[in-house]
């Protein structure tokens, strides 16, 4: 095998075993064994969605993140590079974050009744996207590169402090439905302080682990696409 | 078929693998289709 293709075929691996744990581990009563998942009342089979909705919303955290720092590295540098990279990890944190919200809407359908219910958390991912959406917007109604690039790294510093307070302050300062919230800090479900049994924990930072080194490989493609294309755009 | 129908979780499970093994091949062709855009621009 390529050399090159060891890493990403361990990633698809793992991120396989991920997916089979998460979906397939059986749930119990009492577990005795080491691949069953006790069941959580009220939760049962719903549970599993920690495993695939709480890691989108974590590489979300991650795009954006990455989004800011390449802002802030532009504006040092003025290397065009780095606004290749920031605008694609904004892209796909936007991405994550629609993924995030949309497992996390049809889960709050047959857990809490309705789709959408505003809770702290539903409206801090719903002004969330609303912030990457007017950075795009920004971005596509200037020209000039050289000025879009810098009015858009300014922009994503803003947008970039305000996910973590989004994401982990917002949410846990008011009440709201999702563990964690203000009123749950002894975490009547197993998610809100990790509360949760040692083989759920291992599939769940499995996953988290995974998902964000998934963010960093289509990152790498989209930054090297997008160098391709701005190449061929000069020539 | 039996097995299947009886524990219908891993009518799920299968159908979700086909989805991220159909994504993951589309992801490493178009790894491999960007090295080859790569290679041709610089030469």
């Amino acid at each position: 095998m390529p050399k090159y293709l060891i890493g990403k075929i361990s990633l698809i691996a793992w991120l396989t075993v991920v997916i089979v744990a998460g979906i397939a581990m059986p749930m119990v009563p009492s577990p005795t064994q080491w691949y069953e998942l006790p069941i959580i009342p009220a939760l049962e089979e719903k549970a599993r969605i920690i495993f695939f909705h709480v890691p989108m919303s974590w590489t979300t955290l991650v795009a954006f993140i990455a989004s800011t720092i390449y802002g802030i590295l532009f504006l040092k540098t003025k290397k065009m590079d780095y606004d290749l990279r920031s605008v694609s990890a904004a892209g796909l944190g936007t991405m994550f974050c629609i993924l995030a919200t949309v497992t996390g809407s049809i889960w709050a359908k047959f857990n809490w009744g309705s789709f959408w219910n505003w809770d702290p958390r539903e409206t801090s991912i719903f002004v969330l996207l609303l912030i990457y959406g007017a950075y795009f917007a920004l971005r596509s109604a200037i020209d000039v590169e050289e000025k879009r690039a810098t009015l858009s790294a300014v922009y994503s510093i803003i947008a970039g402090v305000t996910a973590p307070f989004f994401i982990f302050v917002m949410p846990r300062i008011m009440t709201g439905l999702h563990p964690g919230a203000k009123g749950d800090e002894g975490g009547s479900t197993p998610v809100a302080q990790l509360h949760m049994p040692a083989n759920m924990r291992i599939v769940f930072f499995a996953s988290i682990a995974g998902f964000t080194v998934l963010y960093f490989w289509l990152f790498s493609m989209k930054v090297r696409s997008a160098r391709i294309e701005a190449s061929s755009q000069q020539s | 078929m039996d097995f299947l129908a009886q524990h219908q979780l891993y009518i799920v499970l299968s159908i979700v693998l086909i989805i991220w093994f159909g994504l993951a091949a589309y992801l490493l062709r178009l790894d491999k289709k960007i090295t080859k855009l790569e290679q041709s621009l610089k030469k």
